[in-house]
Parts: C-alpha cells; sequence; structure tokens
C-alpha cells in the first residue's frame, strides 16, 4: 500500500517537472526578447503572483527586461488603476476584473490581447466560463488570473441519509433544502448571501434573474430592472433565506461557505473555488463528505474573472504592447499553473488542462476535476456588462438586504425604485 | 514694547504656518473638487459649482447618512461619557491605589487595539452560531440570536464596541482628574454627613465641568472619525442602517460611483456641520 502511494507521488511529480521543464523550453525557444524596459504591473495581493515574483529570472531571461508588481487591496487597487488609466498611465498591465472590465475596455484603458497575446500560451485552453467573463464586444480582454463560475456543493452523508439524490433541476434543490432543514440538529438546508454589494447578495440573486428569463434592458432598449422576471427571482431568493445558516442575512462568501465548511449546511451553490476549500483539511471539516455538481438546471453560472490586461496609455509602441502582452501570457501559462498547484493554491487555477490533469485529480479527487470542468458550459457573464453596473449593482444590493431582514417587504417597489435610478444614470 | 507686541507672532508663527499647510490645503481643495464634476473614471472635469451640494440634499440616503450620524454621535459620546463617569466613581470609591493601577493599565488595553482587529474580533463575537457572545443565548434558549441583522441591534453593537475601546480609558482620565481635586471641599461634604453620590453629583463632577466638556468634544471628533468600525463590522448595513456621513462618502468615492465630487461634497457639508454645531455646544457648556 505505502509502495503503491509512493509510486503515485513519484509519477506525479515526474510528470509535473516533465510539464513544466516542457514548458520552460518550448516558451524560451519561441519567445524573443522584446522588452527595453521592466514591465510595470499593478495587481492586488495573490499568493500565485507571490509565487510568481520567485522565478523573476525566468521572465528576465525570456522578455529581456524584468518586471515589478505593486500591490494594493482590491477597493484601493481598482481606485488606483482607474485614476492611473485615466491620467499618467504608469503601469503597463493592469489587474481587471468582472466589475471593471467594461468600463476599462469603453474608455480605451486597456487593448485587446489579440495580436499580443503569444499564439503558443494557448488561450483557449482556459476555462470557457472565465474566458466569456473576459470578453467585452466580442473582444478578449484579460488573460485569468482566477475566477470561475458556481459548484453545487453537498453533503453526501446528509443526502443518503434522508434517501435523496443530488437534485439536478432547481424544483428538486429546493425540495431537497426544505427536506434536509434541521436547525434542531444543527444543519441549515442552504447558505445564501445577504450582505449588500453587487459582488455579494447580487451575485447570487443573478443565477435566479437570469433563470427566470431576467434581462437587463428589454426589447425596446428600456431598463427592465422591474420585471416580472426580477420580483420572481427576489421572491424565491427571500423564501430560501428561511433554510439559510444564521449569519449569512448580513453575510457574504465568507460567511456562507465558513457555514458549508464548518458542517452546518446541507446544499450550497457557490463559486467554484469553494470546491478545494471544502477538500482542503486545513479549511474544512467535512473534507471526506462533499461531492460536486454544475449548478441544477436551469440555474446559470455567475462568471467572475480577474486577470491581466495591456494597457494602452503606457504601451505607446506595438513593441511595448507586445512586451506587456509577453508578461501577460508569462504569468498565466500553464507552467506557473502548475506551480500553484504544486504549492497548493487551488483557489488561483484557470485552465482546463490543470483540472483534467492527474496531479490535480489526485490532489482534490475526480469528482472535483470533473465538476471543474464541466462547470464552464454553464457558466455566464450575468451581470450588466456596463461601466454603471457597479453603482446600480451596489444600489440593488442595499435594497435586497433590506427585503432580507425584512426592515422592508415591498419587492416590486425597491425594484422600481431601482428602475428608476437606472433611467436617472 | 516692540519685541514684546512681536513675541506671540515669533511663537505661533511656525506652528500656525504648518496647521495651514496640513489642514487648510487639503480642505481647500476638497472644497475646489466639490464644485466640480470629477470622477475617478474621466480624467477630465468641469466646474459644476454647487450642482453637487443642491444633489446632495435631495438624496435620501445622504439624509439618512446624516439622521445616523447624529444618532451615532449622541449614542456614543453619552454611552462613552456615562461609562467613564461611572467606573471612574466606582474605582475612586472602592479601589484601593494598588488596584487603581492594576486597573488603569487594564483599561487602556482595548484603546491601544487598533480599530480594525477590535472590529473583527467583536464581529465574530457577534456571530449567531460560533459567536462568545451570543454563546449564552444559545446554549439556553437553542436560539440563535444574529445581533448584525437588525437595524437597532447592528448600531447598538456598533456602538458597543465603540464604547468598549474609549469608555475605560476616559475613566482612568476621569479617575486622575478626580484624585488631583482638593480634598477639603469632599471632607467637609463628609462632615456635614452628605451620601456618596451627593458629593459626586454636587461637588466633583461640577468642579470637573471644563475638563468633562473638553473629554465629551474629544469624544465627539473622535466619534466622527468611525469608519473602520462601522466598514468593517457592518459595511454600512443591514441596508442603509448604520451608513454614517463618512461610510457614504467612501461607497460613492471608491466603492460604487468613483464620485470623487460627490463624495468631497460631502465631507464639506460634514466639516461646517460639525465647526457650527462644535462651536455651539462649546459655547453652551461653557458658560
Amino acid at each position: 500500500m505505502a509502495r503503491d502511494l509512493w509510486e503515485e507521488i513519484k509519477l506525479k511529480y515526474t510528470a509535473l517537472t516533465a510539464s513544466v521543464l516542457a514548458g520552460l523550453m518550448g516558451t524560451s525557444a519561441l519567445a524573443q526578447q522584446i522588452c527595453e524596459d521592466d514591465v510595470m504591473v499593478l495587481a492586488q495581493p495573490r499568493d500565485g503572483l507571490t509565487l510568481l515574483e520567485d522565478y523573476y529570472d525566468e521572465f528576465e531571461e525570456l522578455s529581456g527586461a524584468g518586471f515589478q508588481i505593486d500591490y494594493l487591496n482590491e477597493n484601493d487597487r481598482r481606485a488606483k488603476s482607474q485614476a492611473d488609466a485615466s491620467t499618467v498611465g504608469s503601469f503597463n498591465v493592469y489587474y481587471v476584473d468582472e466589475a471593471n472590465l467594461p468600463l476599462f475596455a469603453s474608455s480605451e484603458w486597456i487593448v485587446p490581447l489579440e495580436g499580443y497575446y503569444p499564439e503558443d500560451y494557448d488561450y483557449e485552453d482556459f476555462d470557457a466560463g472565465m474566458r466569456s467573463v473576459a470578453s467585452y464586444d466580442g473582444k478578449q480582454w484579460f488573460a485569468p488570473i482566477q475566477g470561475g463560475g458556481d459548484l453545487m456543493v453537498y453533503r453526501t452523508d446528509l443526502l443518503e441519509e434522508a434517501g435523496i439524490e443530488p437534485p439536478q433541476t432547481w424544483e428538486d434543490f429546493k425540495t431537497a433544502v426544505a427536506e434536509l432543514h434541521d436547525p434542531d440538529n444543527g444543519v441549515y438546508g442552504i447558505a445564501l448571501r445577504g450582505q449588500r454589494g453587487s459582488g455579494a447578495n447580487v451575485w447570487r440573486w443573478l443565477p435566479l434573474f437570469a433563470a427566470h428569463g431576467g434581462e437587463w434592458v428589454d426589447d425596446s432598449g428600456e431598463f427592465a430592472f422591474n420585471s416580472d422576471a426580477a420580483v420572481k427571482a427576489t421572491e424565491e431568493y427571500l423564501e430560501l433565506f428561511q433554510y439559510s445558516a444564521p449569519g449569512t442575512q448580513t453575510g457574504s462568501f465568507d460567511e456562507s461557505t465558513g457555514a458549508f465548511r464548518s458542517g452546518k449546511v446541507a446544499l450550497i451553490i457557490e463559486s467554484a473555488p469553494l470546491g478545494a476549500m471544502s477538500k482542503d483539511p486545513s479549511q474544512s471539516q467535512v473534507v471526506d463528505s462533499v461531492a460536486f455538481t454544475p449548478p441544477p438546471t436551469p440555474l446559470p453560472g455567475s462568471g467572475y474573472a480577474h486577470g491581466f490586461a495591456i494597457a494602452s496609455r503606457a504601451n505607446e509602441t506595438e513593441e511595448q504592447k507586445a512586451c506587456a502582452g509577453l508578461f501577460v501570457a508569462w504569468a498565466t501559462s500553464k507552467e506557473q499553473e502548475a506551480r500553484r498547484l504544486a504549492e497548493g493554491q487551488p483557489g488561483e487555477l484557470t485552465r482546463t488542462s490543470t483540472y483534467e490533469s492527474p496531479a490535480y485529480v489526485e490532489t482534490f479527487g475526480e469528482n472535483l476535476s470533473a465538476a471543474m470542468a464541466a462547470t464552464g458550459d454553464s457558466t455566464e457573464v450575468l451581470f450588466w456588462q456596463d461601466p454603471d453596473w457597479q453603482e446600480l449593482g451596489n444600489a440593488w444590493g442595499i435594497k435586497l438586504e433590506e427585503l432580507i431582514i425584512g426592515s422592508r417587504t415591498d419587492i416590486q417597489g425597491a425594484l422600481d425604485e431601482l428602475s428608476e435610478l437606472a433611467n436617472a444614470m | 514694547m516692540k519685541l514684546g507686541r512681536s513675541l506671540p507672532v515669533v511663537f505661533l508663527g511656525p506652528a500656525l504656518i504648518v496647521l495651514i499647510i496640513l489642514a487648510a490645503v487639503p480642505t481647500l481643495y476638497a472644497f475646489n473638487i466639490s464644485l466640480q464634476n470629477r470622477t475617478l473614471s474621466a480624467p477630465d472635469a468641469d466646474y459644476v459649482w454647487f450642482a453637487n451640494y443642491i444633489a446632495l440634499f435631495g438624496d435620501a440616503r445622504f439624509l439618512n447618512a446624516l439622521w445616523v450620524s447624529l444618532k451615532w454621535e449622541v449614542l456614543t459620546v453619552s454611552a462613552t461619557m456615562i461609562v467613564g463617569i461611572g467606573l471612574a466613581i466606582a474605582m475612586f470609591e472602592a479601589a484601593t491605589p494598588r488596584w487603581r493601577n492594576v486597573l488603569t493599565l487594564l483599561f487602556i488595553i482595548p484603546v491601544l487595539l487598533p480599530r480594525v482587529c477590535a472590529a473583527f474580533v467583536w464581529k465574530f463575537s457577534f456571530h449567531p452560531l460560533y459567536g462568545a457572545v451570543t454563546w449564552p443565548v444559545r446554549a439556553i434558549t437553542g436560539e440563535t440570536p444574529d445581533i448584525l441583522a437588525s437595524p437597532l441591534g447592528a448600531m447598538l453593537a456598533v456602538a458597543f464596541v465603540d464604547v468598549w475601546q474609549w469608555g475605560p480609558v476616559f475613566a482612568v482620565i476621569i479617575l486622575k482628574l478626580m484624585e488631583a481635586l482638593p480634598p477639603q471641599p469632599l471632607e467637609a461634604a463628609r462632615i456635614d454627613r452628605c451620601k456618596r453620590w451627593e458629593i459626586h453629583v454636587f461637588i466633583t463632577l461640577p468642579m470637573l465641568k471644563l475638563p468633562l466638556i473638553s473629554l465629551i468634544l474629544v469624544k465627539a471628533i473622535e466619534s466622527l472619525r468611525s469608519f473602520d468600525l462601522v466598514y468593517v463590522m457592518t459595511r454600512g448595513g443591514p441596508g442603509i442602517a448604520t451608513e454614517t456621513l463618512d461610510m457614504y462618502a467612501y461607497s460613492q468615492g471608491f466603492i460604487e460611483a468613483g464620485k470623487i465630487s460627490y463624495a468631497s461634497g460631502m465631507a464639506v457639508v460634514m466639516l461646517v456641520l460639525t465647526v457650527v454645531m462644535f462651536t455651539m455646544i462649546w459655547k453652551r457648556l461653557n458658560r
């Protein structure tokens, strides 16, 4: 038994080393030393980027120049990158996300990757969901560093005990949540997000809105935030909250996934990083009793992604753009991903080839590997891809939180107010 | 004579110059921005003069933030003073000098803790499933009270953390002030068989009127800078129940809309209201 395990470990690391070497040799041979100055990067802290800095010499050898990453937390990074991109343009590469991509792209602060992202780095290998999030106006704008769609994560022990099959449809899901809800024994049917915010409660509400056929703008071009679909989605969301774990009414991803990982929740639909987190013994008490599938139909996954984009103002010449493109490709390459996986950084994996790799299956199991590979097909961009989305999404987040905690009850009224705000904008 | 007249200028001059640079320049800059339509997403801006101010007073969320800030000020300042005076009197009456020293040390610890850390610790303590504060209720009734999910509960919980940090340190300051009072009036009152509460209500606290007014103003200014506490514990929620002016200004400036000019307008309104109100309070209390 121990010998088998040793053989497996040897196989895993031999394969990993081989893939890293092959990748490095391949990219080194193909690359030209096209950079004249160090690449300036503005990003937010990520374990994978810290790891990337260990391979500074590799990029220098590849490109002819080094790089410098300045880190700011999410809100500050957004503010600083907007201010920089709209004024002086001191960064060659910006860290952008799903929320500010429309603003950056429509303001022409970044350029599309096409023509600057070397083909050898295989952009099509990125998860389909993340690629769709990285697209705007029919073009690809950034290479993902992290992101994904949604997974349905469930407790196999609780479902088996209750004789319930993993739900395949939304109706079955709701029934299962109600049946498994047993607060007297410390188990809650589901964990949702109640905290206000376009990336918090609104993010979990979006799949319901889409499943009910909701559209941001109707056929006549008018805002449709107060449509029947929005009302129905909100009613269902509020209805489900009666089964949601305590603390989630004003909580977000951390609170809802925390409740699941501590064994208090039977079923949850959450962003894909929860998959690897719930299989990590240092973060989860339910490692041996979780399983994963894409969300039940017709619920789409709420796609999100963060990644590197090529700045336009700081890269005036084609050579500078190509240099920034090379950095973007190198930083998000298969080789870097293999390193992140080997370092145990599962939250920052973005490529289909990684999800299907033996190393991934070895670490997280076949079930999560299959679910991660499959979830891309159901992942969509569900939020309104517009520079005003942040303001509008956050305004809806406040109203939705008030509805969740019961300080207001008029769903239609809240949505009408939102529609008025949209029209005023 | 000439030297005597110029001496105050010599002493005050450098300090005033530093003050002007540190305080006046950013204030004037904020006022200038508030007259424009500057946003984070656009490099250029035009002067719209007082349009931001007119919009502010038609903004229900801004008016709510004003009301929340007023409630927050009254709640935290009064509770801090009550806790500070109460603890100081208790220490003055019941603690030996050695115990006073021990308690003084303990009472200073909360305020030394960074606000963000304190906010995270208490937020977790209020958690309905895992929190230490909610544990007795869970153990006795089996219920899972979610204090931060109700508008009143959230306001009281955040105010509690603020008072937890500042009440004890105010108690230490007031105790030291009481110890510095001349003992004769207190001895005379005791000879006249005054009760203990009468001594404090009619003698010690009136004697400490001026320093107590100063403490009230210091706390009022400190309470206005509650952003970190609110941001970590509630983010202004649930809904907008704990959204103070600084929290709303930050939301408009950075989180939601990037409306820097609009947020600067709020900061200017906050500044003007603070100066006017504090001047009025100071004059009234100082009569």
